[in-house]
């Protein structure tokens, strides 16, 4: 068992944190906004834990706490990017579809930019030697923090969903206007599942940068937010076991192909071709077609969405 | 600001600013016909500079599997002269279109077929750009490859002239940059506002299923939205190459990123907002204070932020109409 620990450890870890971060995503997704803040967030969060873990401004704090300091830091990047996610989230969920989506790529951008030019962030080099976390040996030991996250961020958001919340979400979901009419507050609601998902995201990240040990520019990305998208619509993203299922399934993909080699990142490229082609709703939307009897054919929808924004 | 270094940022930013209206073009076709962003053109872009340099160096030296094959043993036909070197940009840029619209016949024209959902649409293109990226990682390396110096013949490489005391360098490079992307824009402007293929791409437009109704087949017309969009993909990709070296398979990344930028500044779908879009960001760039240099690459998104807060349908934009 240890030795299955000791070699997959690192594995399962980056597995789960995949599926927390395909979470973050899903929860604006329930209330029908498309958000890429998740990386955003995520490396907001590591900072502020890599900042109170080695910067010496924090040095009487760390000496007090002791291992405290860790959950001290969980509790910090998470109501620092509550906080960020309101500032970021008020004015940019006046936006919808691509352009809510096209918005949060700029903040995760602008982030980006600023953390790579900041002295207090490490620049371009980041921040290094973060302490392990609670004095951990092993990276496998991070399942300990990182396991009972995801029992409780799937158990809360099993609960939300059944709860007048979760049904205002889906109402927004399947029509703003109409749940408007009803007097559900469509921009309270938005704001509060992007909100959550950034708190996710930064608490996922805050766990993260002693896992890695160190923390820079490259932990948020672009490239990281249409990940994390590809994991939620490959996983499903009508299910919360969608992201977690297509969260660990795309990270594992690229370690299983290692036998490729130079190949590997190419065939990586096809499989997200592949299922996005295959599984248009995704692989737990796909596994409950399965289980039901299959509706009755619809006809194929037409070349283009009438939402669109152009003329020529 | 002395009248030499704003003429100097203003020549500087007019030509990167071309760069990046002709870049969103191609964005922008696609987005004004399928309501998609495919985030594969920056790997299209990325694809036009290599082929161009394929043709006019013929090999790749440094990595990479097709290290040690020469294309031209005895030199180069499209090397050494102006006009040659502008054909090699010329077919690097078709040959860009062509795989742009491989693109749409394997990743979305299946996907649309089957009325899956628009959003995956980004997924399956991010992975064509994985798959496009890594692959001339494969075949030549990572390594940066520079046009030789002689490639395009006996041109000056600088125009200097005095403003007052001070001396104002312009790149030839910049001016061509600049003058070919006027031209670029002039030809499709005619080509969109006065031809029948424009009209019919309109119609596309506006409403597939009333063009298909009117004999317009608009699946072909689909693909030549991709040809031109991965023509000018390539073609900006060869500018940018042709200026600052080919750096690399992921040098196209950069660019897909401010692509999305100009592409909202200016009005989603809307080709005058492209260029607009462009031209103020590559200004905008190039105004940078130089203490501030580091922050350039935020100053697209900052804009980008800002617009959609203020004007959320972009400078050309037409109105957001919110339907019931």
């Amino acid at each position: 068992m240890s030795d299955f620990l000791q070699s997959y450890g690192f594995l399962i870890v980056t597995l789960i944190q995949a599926g927390l971060l395909g979470l973050s995503l899903y929860f604006p997704l329930m209330a029908g906004q498309l958000s890429l803040a998740s990386p955003g967030f995520y490396a907001l969060g590591g900072y502020v834990a890599a900042i109170m873990l080695t910067n010496p401004a924090f040095a009487g704090l760390r000496d007090t706490l002791g291992n405290g300091i860790f959950p001290l830091t969980w509790l910090a990047a998470g109501l620092l990017c509550a906080l960020a996610g309101v500032i970021v989230g008020v004015p940019a969920l006046r936006l919808r579809g691509i352009y809510l989506a096209l918005a949060t790529i700029a903040f995760v951008e602008i982030l980006r930019v600023v953390s790579l030019n900041l002295s207090i962030t490490g620049g371009a080099i980041g921040i290094f030697g973060i302490p392990q976390a609670f004095g951990f040996q092993d990276r496998w030991q991070y399942l300990l923090i990182f396991g009972p996250l995801l029992a409780l961020v799937l158990a809360f958001t099993y609960m939300l969903q059944k709860s007048r919340v979760g049904r205002a979400f889906r109402a927004i979901r399947e029509d703003e206007l109409a749940a408007d009419a009803m007097g559900v507050p469509p921009t309270q609601y938005k704001v509060l599942a992007f909100v959550i998902g950034a708190v996710i995201a930064g608490i996922v990240g805050s766990m993260s940068a002693p896992f890695l040990n160190t923390w820079n520019a490259k932990q948020g990305t672009f490239d990281a937010s249409i990940a994390i998208l590809a994991f939620v619509l490959i996983g499903g993203s009508r299910s919360m076991w969608g992201p977690v299922v297509g969260g660990a399934l795309l990270t594992a993909v690229p370690e299983l192909l290692r036998f490729l080699q130079d190949w590997r990142l190419v065939i990586n490229g096809l499989v997200l071709v592949i299922a996005s082609l295959y599984l248009p709703q995704g692989i737990v939307g796909a596994l409950a077609k399965l289980r039901k009897s299959p509706p009755p054919a619809r006809p194929p929808i037409a070349p283009a969405p009438d939402a669109k924004g152009g003329t020529l | 600001m002395e009248l030499s270094s704003f003429v100097q940022n203003l020549m500087n930013g007019l030509a990167i600013g071309s760069v990046y209206a002709i870049f969103a073009l191609g964005y922008t076709l696609v987005f004004s016909i399928l309501g998609i962003i495919n985030f594969a053109h920056g790997a299209v872009f990325t694809l036009g500079a290599y082929f161009t340099y394929t043709l006019v160096v013929g090999q790749f030296e440094n990595n990479g599997l097709l290290k040690g094959i020469n294309l031209f043993p005895d030199g180069s036909p499209f090397s050494g002269s102006a006009v040659m070197f502008g054909l090699a940009t010329i077919l690097g840029a078709c040959a860009a279109g062509a795989v742009a619209v491989l693109i749409e016949r394997l990743a979305f024209r299946p996907m649309r077929s089957r009325g899956a959902d628009p959003l995956l649409a980004l997924v399956s293109s991010l992975g064509v750009a994985l798959v496009i990226v890594n692959l001339i990682q494969l075949l030549v390396g990572a390594e940066i490859y520079n046009f030789p110096s002689d490639a395009y013949g006996e041109v000056r490489p600088a125009l200097s002239f005095k403003i007052g005391e001070k001396i104002v360098i312009i790149r030839t490079v910049q001016l061509i940059i600049f003058a070919v992307s006027l031209v670029m824009l002039a030809v499709l402007g005619y080509v969109i506002g006065r031809t029948k293929v424009g009209k019919a791409l309109r119609a596309v437009a506006e409403s597939p299923s009333t063009a298909s109704l009117l004999g317009i087949s608009v699946d072909r017309f689909i693909l030549i939205t991709f040809f031109l969009s991965g023509f000018l993909g390539g073609l900006a990709g060869t500018l940018v190459g042709t200026a600052f070296g080919v750096a690399g398979p992921y040098f196209g990344v950069v660019y897909g990123l401010k692509g999305l930028a100009v592409i909202v500044l200016g009005g989603l779908g809307s080709i005058p907002g492209a260029v607009a879009g462009g031209l103020v960001i590559g200004l905008a760039e190039a105004f940078v204070p130089a203490e501030y240099s580091a922050y350039k690459d935020a100053v697209a998104f900052a804009l980008l932020f800002v617009i959609l807060l203020v004007r959320p349908q972009g400078l050309l934009g037409r109105n957001l109409i919110q339907k019931v």
